[in-house]
């Protein structure tokens, strides 16, 4: 017989405000912060594991204070250290027309979870035009990463008669028209990705049902102001925080901030402030590609009800039959909707590996299917062995797992031995669940490109190649047996979308971590200065999808390498020496001399550290663990590689030679 | 829970979880309030500061200020007070 589920601690249901999916804190926050060592990056280290708790927004504010003071007193050579400790310092402008200080430390004390060091600052009680238009100097010279446009109801003051169409259409189209020109505005100023807000509903204001569908009543305006403003957003690569679909998920009057309002004009509750500022963080950290990419799945009382060991497969509770057996089938419906948006799922189990994948194969109810999962670990091993194993075998970084199960012990020893990968607590009752998981967002995406629905497709592709690799042996045999073509192109429109999400993705093989918006790497693509590639790599087991992108700029006959990342699917394959042969071919027809190299340290791209040695350059600087590096063009001898390299104008040329 | 109630219901249990608040939220561990302590007396006490005490206050006692009391309460003894009454 298996062990009853230990039920965990307060197991009450708990509201979306807060943070089910996060443990619940143990001891005081002020008593937490005495206690703190006296080291710096230490006490950082220390809050940081702190943050991972569901602390109330006032603890939330007294651990943000303490990061800020922390931080005041640091010299200016901290942030690089920071950094290379995995923290990432993070600048973020918020424009409120209501009152936003009171967020501040908040946002800060939330940020560390996700591993930032934030700095906010706050332009409030005034309209966001003409604060930017004063401060566009200083934004120019000191650009936040994030510009927050935290519009609300009050600031737009949406109205239009009841029941005139023409007028309500005209208001919409006015205040779309308003967002619009201060995302131009921050845009152009700081030259960095704005974040927009849907408005919530308002609670106070007159409605009746029949009010969706009445021009000119609040919830009309409101409604169709939030629809115009997501469809602009995504067309202009602006990213979007969905206040109204938070205050949905807790309720419009739960999230109205009432008395806060009418006192010190608050533009929600403070209850709500570690919810909303859990969101921010995950827009930002999807934005920089700290987003989480895989799901790990327990099996027994997880992904079905009972334990397939004992019960067998016509014990387990799975779909039609039982209400439990339905819960559980919602559960794979879910996971393979995350599939869908490119989440890569994997299994870890203890079991005995044949019974548990009979039940894959055999039990008629199952919607995951085995082909479903990226990655099998079943086995009586310890279960973060088993995920460091996985993280292993796809070639992702633990800060990009989540580990669902439904046994707290197993939880408890995962998020000990690994505390990079997110575990989620789960209520006692497998049917509450789902809104828990769902909240939590685990799995942010700043945008969905063609890629994302391919993804799981290429690593399932991975393993098929890992296999043919063991059959041949001879690492060089094999990348001749994949008969790949690397096409080569210069930035286009037609790859933005993907590009951006390569920039805002990688993070092991990226030489600089430099991050590019979409309307930035549009820029880069008419400028004369600078020299682009972006790769695709396709072989006998399917396309790889776009896999690199390099960006170079020219000062005199040099080419400074800004930027070199490349998709870690694809490592070992040769692809960036085939890269360098394009780039110094080149670089002989534009008459570049030489090509400058840097690395810049971070606590993920240790994997690049000797990239450009690797490929012939020369070090010629050292500082601070960043390094820059010389290939001389001319002396570059040409490669024999295992691929066929196609390019726009590697074909010109060959037509040119061929006349 | 009788031990609950029996601890907020002294003054000085409670002033002396309100003194955490303020320290909290005024952003001083050293600072010593009594009831006398008022917005008159306590000059970090200003109308920011005092919807965060409030908002501490509110938390850390879980209670609900009215509007009007948030306007109203001006020194600590009307704070030891209102949440003397809120925990009958």
């Amino acid at each position: 017989m298996s062990e009853p589920p230990v039920p965990s601690p307060g197991a009450a249901r708990l509201s979306v405000q807060a943070l089910p999916w996060l443990p619940r804190p143990s001891g005081k926050m002020r008593d937490s912060i005495a206690a703190l060592p006296s080291a710096p990056l230490d006490a950082l280290s220390v809050l940081q594991a702190l943050a991972q708790a569901a602390w109330n927004e006032a603890d939330l504010r007294l651990l943000g204070r303490k990061i800020r003071n922390l931080l005041k007193s640091q010299p200016s050579g901290f942030a690089p250290e920071a950094r290379q400790h995995g923290l990432l310092p993070v600048r973020i402008l918020v424009l409120s027309s209501s009152t936003a200080s009171h967020l501040a430390d908040a946002l800060i004390g939330t940020a560390i979870r996700f591993k930032f060091l934030l700095d906010v600052e706050i332009a409030e009680y005034e309209e966001p035009e003409p604060w930017l238009s004063r401060n566009s100097r200083e934004l120019k010279a000191q650009p936040p990463d994030f510009v927050l446009v935290a519009s609300d109801h009050r600031m737009l003051k949406l109205s239009s008669p009841l029941g005139d169409e023409a007028a309500a259409e005209q208001a919409i189209a006015a205040a779309i028209a308003r967002i619009e020109r201060v995302a131009e505005i921050a845009g152009a100023a700081t030259g960095r990705p704005v974040i927009l807000q849907t408005l919530a509903g308002d609670p106070e204001a007159t409605q009746f049902n029949i009010d969706l569908g009445l021009p000119g009543s609040p919830r009309f305006l409101t409604n169709e102001f939030n629809r115009r403003l997501v469809r602009q957003a995504r067309q202009d690569s602006q990213l979007v925080l969905d206040v109204n679909a938070l205050a949905s998920l807790v309720g419009q009057a739960e999230w109205s901030a009432g008395r806060y309002w009418y006192a010190a004009k608050h533009p929600f509750a403070g209850a709500m402030i570690a919810l909303y500022a859990d969101n921010l963080m995950r827009i930002v950290a999807a934005q920089l590609g700290r987003s989480r990419r895989v799901l790990v799945l327990d099996l027994d009382n997880t992904l079905w009800g009972g334990i397939v060991g004992d019960d067998g497969i016509e014990g387990l509770a799975l779909g039609n039959g039982s209400a439990l057996g339905e819960v559980h089938a919602a559960l794979q419906r879910m996971a393979l909707s995350l599939k869908q948006r490119g989440i890569i799922l994997c299994v870890c189990s203890k079991n005995d590996e044949a019974i548990a994948l009979d039940a894959f194969r055999n039990h008629p109810e199952m919607i995951l299917k085995e082909d479903d999962i990226a990655a099998f670990r079943i086995n009586w091993d310890d279960k973060a062995a088993n995920i460091q194993a996985i993280a292993d075998s796809i070639d992702l970084g633990l800060d990009s797992f989540v580990f669902l199960d439904d046994n707290p012990a197993e939880r408890k020893r995962v998020r000990d031995a690994l505390p990079a990968v997110a575990v989620p607590e789960l209520p006692a009752d497998p049917s509450e669940w789902l809104p828990v998981f769902q909240a939590a967002g685990y799995f942010e995406q700043p945008g969905f490109s063609k890629e994302d629905q391919l993804r799981a497709g290429f690593y399932k592709a991975n393993a098929l190649r890992a296999a043919q690799l063991q059959r041949i042996g001879n690492h060089e045999d094999y990348l001749r047996s994949l008969a790949m073509t690397l096409s080569i192109a210069p930035f286009d429109g037609a790859g933005l979308k993907r590009i951006a999400q390569l920039f805002s993705k990688s993070n092991q093989f990226n030489l600089t971590t430099r991050r590019y918006s979409e309307s930035e790497i549009a820029a880069m693509a008419s400028n004369a200065d600078v020299f682009t590639i972006q790769a695709r790599l396709a072989d006998i087991f399917g396309d790889n999808g776009m896999i690199s992108a390099v960006i170079c700029r020219q000062s005199g006959t040099s080419w400074e390498v800004d930027s070199w990342i490349m998709s870690c699917r694809v490592l070992g394959r040769r692809v960036e020496e085939a890269l360098l042969q394009h780039l110094v071919r080149e670089a002989r027809l534009r008459g570049i001399t030489d090509i400058i190299g840097r690395y810049i340290p971070t606590a993920k791209n240790g994997l690049v550290r000797n990239h450009f040695a690797g490929l012939g350059f020369v070090q010629t600087d050292s500082q601070n663990g960043e390094t820059t590096w010389r290939l001389d063009v001319g002396g570059y001898v040409e490669k024999d590689l295992p691929m066929k390299v196609d390019s726009p104008r590697g074909r010109n040329a060959a037509a040119v030679a061929g006349s | 829970m009788a031990h609950a109630s029996e601890q907020t219901s002294s003054s000085d249990a409670i002033l002396a979880r309100v003194q955490d608040v303020f320290r909290a939220e005024l952003d001083d561990e050293d600072l010593v309030i009594a009831p006398e302590t008022s917005q008159q007396n306590l000059k970090a006490w200003d109308s920011l500061a005092h919807i965060r005490l409030v908002s501490g206050i509110e938390n850390e006692f879980d209670i609900q200020l009215t509007l009007a009391e948030i306007e109203q309460t001006s020194s600590v003894r009307q704070f030891v007070e209102l949440i003397r009454e809120r925990a009958r």
